[in-house]
């Protein structure tokens, strides 16, 4: 490895500034969801007790509004000097130490910029367009919140019954925002490039869309927070491996392992091949309607749905990948803002604070996307490990010596331990998908528009409906998280 | 109505066509280019090219600088590759005064020059992929092995872009034998590097879709136009100074000029500048097995070097095509009259051709394949 050093760098300063990220944020909330209101339950009165409920209830919103800036802030610097990894350079090491500040100071040199507003301009419209694009991210993101938080007291906000309907209503009005920006520019370049978006726009949401239908599907409700708890209980709860497809796999290995005695390992051992058979030949076989004696049949079917069910979702997560990718303006579909044709796309004209947002905005909506990846197909919050796995390795014995060393700050609130292993695992797992996205960022070139609505419309969107109805018929034999 | 098996394309919405002005202050024109593009949709329909902002008078300079001075000026007209104009100029007035090159000068002359063919082409692929949108990633790998390259030139003409080291009637310094071995473990590892950077980019899908069938050079048209240099070969025509014309050491050396047997496209003349670089890297290597010992100049440079009268046109295949110099002198410390023949000023001429009915998005991308280097266009 030729620069095993760098990624060593890169590794300490994501680690340095998730402990930023998150310190910065919980303590937000803690001041304000805890604390106050604890300060305030010794007045009786009205006032005190409506001023903590409001307290209480400002605390996601505030969560998020810290949240948005720092970490944008960071996962420019991350991918930058992930960039600088792949393309061997060193990338910013300068401001601060070992360069962990840049985009700090890149943030306050465009915040003292110069505000221009080009002539012929549409000033209303100019100013509008940056805080279309950037607010419904900040409200996207809400109903994601409870879903990777563990469902901790102070964050459940906004949990809604069709909730990743909301996300992704919210998700496609930014598109309005930059063909504003380009429009009111007054620019042929921010107009080519917000009208490209458009059409980008409208052509890569129907993929995108129709993946994470598919996962809907497969879990049989719109509601995040329900589609992240179904997933908990280890990795192949996941959608991605089916979403507990293989969960009768896993419960009979469980079996099979959990004790060492010969005469219960006899046991466990009958009780492997009843799981199997209630698991997966029993629905099949019911499905079918086929009867005794067919077991074999009933077997190969079951173990091809299995399949077929595992493969339809990693191509509709390579589907939600690709129109993600689309739909956040990333290479290789970053058309509107195309450096080399249309100089900056829509945002050229834009400087100071109001080019910050959009570039907030932008790597805020990378976030987001990754986010709703952890949660619909990797478990949001969830550990990896499988829970019987988890026993067999000493979890519990771990959790209750880390519980008892935390006691007392979990006493007063400040530590709430499922709470934060779920946004560590969180963390993670959207960090993997960021990584990828610069990985695909520091590899690829850019399509040309014409190539990219043939890829959209003739390639994705069929492929996307294939696998819906793959979906559709795979699960029908399978036991999936509905009825378990 | 199509009523035959061929699909009309022509658009039967009609609409305003637009007038897009790209450049002077674009960040893909390579420089300062000014194209004004008639837009119709996204389908460039006609395109004019506006130059002269790079304009330095570079061959009124070269009458009112003594040929020492001028020397050093003239690797500035393409500074991707200043060894072919000092040699293009040198060479033309070694014709004007008749003296001779030792045989070593000749060898350093043609290793300088392919090393300097190998970062120009270098450089061009890695900007091409940045025409082409990928940003970040490749665009920073071939300038890795061609900051090796640049640092044998800072050791051997303590210059890395404007080396000046090629002068008339010889070349500038003796090279030391670290100098040498470095260059010969240098050549050994290149050709793993070009295979890797081939890895990346030949098999990948978006490139293929981004240059296969764009920008297609007709073999008549490109002649017609006087395009030289790898964008011609690569569209079929056998024009290669240093085999039609052969000059300096090359008839003594053995190495291949691609040729496709096809018109090209932009996809041949990124492959056949990346074959040309392995070229160039064999060529170096026989240089340095075959470089003999001896004087490096047949002339005194000295400030007052001086060329006899007469009149005389040299030219030499540099990395963009044929670079020509005429050159008339009257004997005195200053040429009378200096004129270039400078490939990126003719290569150029072609593009409203090649953009007639593209994308606009393929602008960039067709205007990248024919290489072009502004300074060298206007001079």
């Amino acid at each position: 490895m030729r620069n095993g050093a760098e990624i060593l760098k890169l590794g300490t300063l994501t680690l340095v500034w998730w402990c930023i990220i998150f310190g910065a944020v919980w303590a937000a909330c803690y001041i304000v969801g805890i604390l106050i209101p604890m300060a305030l339950t010794s007045y009786e009165s009205d006032a005190a007790r409506m001023t903590a409920e409001t307290c209480r209830a400002l605390t996601p919103i505030l969560s998020v509004l810290v949240f948005i800036p720092i970490n944008a802030m960071f996962m420019v610097l991350f991918e930058r000097r992930g960039l600088a990894i792949f393309t061997v350079r060193l990338g910013p090491n300068r401001v601060g130490p070992d360069g962990y500040l840049q985009t700090a100071a890149d943030a306050v040199k465009l915040l003292f910029k110069e505000d221009i507003t080009p002539r012929g301009a549409d000033a209303f419209m100019f100013t509008l367009a940056p805080i279309v694009f950037f607010a419904p991210s900040i409200f996207g993101a809400m109903p994601l919140l409870a879903a990777v938080t563990n469902y901790h007291e102070l964050f459940q906000i906004a949990n809604l019954p069709t909730g990743i309907f909301f996300i992704l209503a919210a998700s496609s009005v930014p598109v309005v925002g930059i063909v504003m920006g380009g429009w009111a520019s007054n620019n042929k370049y921010s107009l080519v490039g917000g009208l490209r978006s458009a059409a980008q726009a409208i052509s890569y949401e129907i993929p995108l869309v129709l993946s994470l239908v598919t996962v809907c599907l497969m879990a049989g409700t719109l509601d995040v927070v329900q589609i992240a708890k179904q997933q908990s209980g280890g990795i192949l709860n996941w959608n991605i491996f089916g979403g507990g497809a293989l969960r009768g796999l896993d419960q009979a290995i469980s079996l099979k392992f959990s004790s060492s005695a010969p005469a219960l390992q006899e046991l466990s051992k009958s009780s492997f091949e009843q799981v199997l058979k209630s698991v997966y030949l029993e629905p099949t076989a019911q499905a079918l309607g086929l009867g005794a004696g067919q077991e074999g049949l009933a077997g190969i079917i079951a173990a091809f749905a299995v399949v077929l069910l595992i493969g339809s979702i990693w191509i509709a997560y390579g589907l939600y990948m690709t129109g993600a990718c689309a739909e956040i303006n990333r290479i290789p579909f970053d058309l509107p803002e195309a450096e080399s044709e249309l100089v900056s796309g829509y945002n050229t004209e834009y400087s100071g604070i109001k080019f910050a947002i959009f570039f907030l905005a932008e790597f805020t909506n990378l976030f987001i996307v990754a986010s709703i990846a952890a949660v619909m197909f990797f478990g949001g919050g969830d550990c990896p490990v499988p829970a019987w796995l988890g026993t067999a390795l000493g979890g519990p014995q771990i959790a209750s010596v880390i519980n008892q060393a935390l006691t007392p700050l979990i006493e007063i609130k400040l530590v709430d331990p499922p709470t934060l292993f779920a946004t560590i695992w969180v963390i993670l797992k959207v960090y993997s998908i960021v990584f990828f996205a610069v990985l695909i960022r520091g590899t690829l070139p850019r399509f040309r528009i014409d190539q990219l609505m043939d890829f959209g419309w003739k390639r994705l969107i069929p492929l996307s409906l294939i696998v819906f109805v793959l979906v559709v018929y795979a699960r029908e034999f399978v036991n999936v998280h509905v009825g378990t | 109505m199509a009523t035959d098996t061929e699909v009309d394309l022509t658009p039967r919405l009609k609409t305003d066509e637009m007038l897009i002005n790209m450049g002077p202050q674009h960040p893909a024109t390579h420089g300062v280019l000014r194209l004004i593009l008639t837009l119709d949709g996204e389908i460039v329909r006609h395109t004019e090219p506006i130059l002269g902002h790079l304009h330095r008078a570079q061959e009124w300079q070269g009458q009112n600088r003594t040929w020492f001075q001028y020397q050093a000026l003239i690797d500035r007209v393409d500074y991707l590759s200043g060894m072919f104009t000092s040699w293009a100029m040198a060479r033309a007035a070694e014709v004007v005064d008749g003296c001779e090159v030792p045989e070593r000068a000749e060898y350093l002359r043609v290793m300088v020059s392919e090393m300097n063919r190998i970062t120009s082409h270098l450089l061009w692929l890695g900007t091409y992929l940045i025409d082409l949108g990928a940003m970040f990633g490749f665009p920073f790998y071939p300038f890795r092995e061609r900051e090796k390259l640049l640092e044998l030139f800072e050791e051997i003409a303590g210059q890395r872009m404007m080396f000046n080291y090629i002068r008339i009637g010889g070349v500038m310094r003796n090279p030391k034998d670290a100098w040498l071995s470095k260059l010969k473990r240098f050549t050994e590892e290149f050709p793993d590097r070009v295979d890797e950077y081939e890895a990346i980019v030949t098999q990948n899908p978006i490139f293929l879709k981004r240059t296969k069938g764009v920008g297609i050079l007709r073999k008549e048209l490109g002649m017609d136009y006087g395009i030289t240099g790898p964008s011609i070969r690569a569209s079929g025509v056998n024009l290669d100074l240093r085999r039609t014309k052969p000059y300096s050491v090359y008839p003594k050396l053995k190495f291949d000029v691609p040729l496709n047997d096809r018109d090209g496209d932009t996809f041949d003349r990124y492959i056949f500048r990346i074959r040309e670089m392995r070229e160039s890297n064999e060529i170096i290597k026989q240089c340095l097995d075959m470089l003999p010992q001896g004087e490096i100049s047949g002339k005194k440079q000295i400030a007052g070097l001086r060329v006899k009268a007469g009149e005389g046109f040299a030219a030499v295949e540099s990395p963009r095509g044929t670079l020509g110099c005429y050159i008339i002198s009257n004997g005195s410390d200053r040429a009378y009259r200096i004129k270039w023949r400078n490939p990126s000023f003719c290569n150029l001429s072609i593009l409203p051709e090649l953009l007639k009915n593209h994308p606009i998005a393929d602008v960039m991308a067709i205007f990248g394949s024919i290489d072009v280097i502004l300074p060298d266009v206007d001079r």
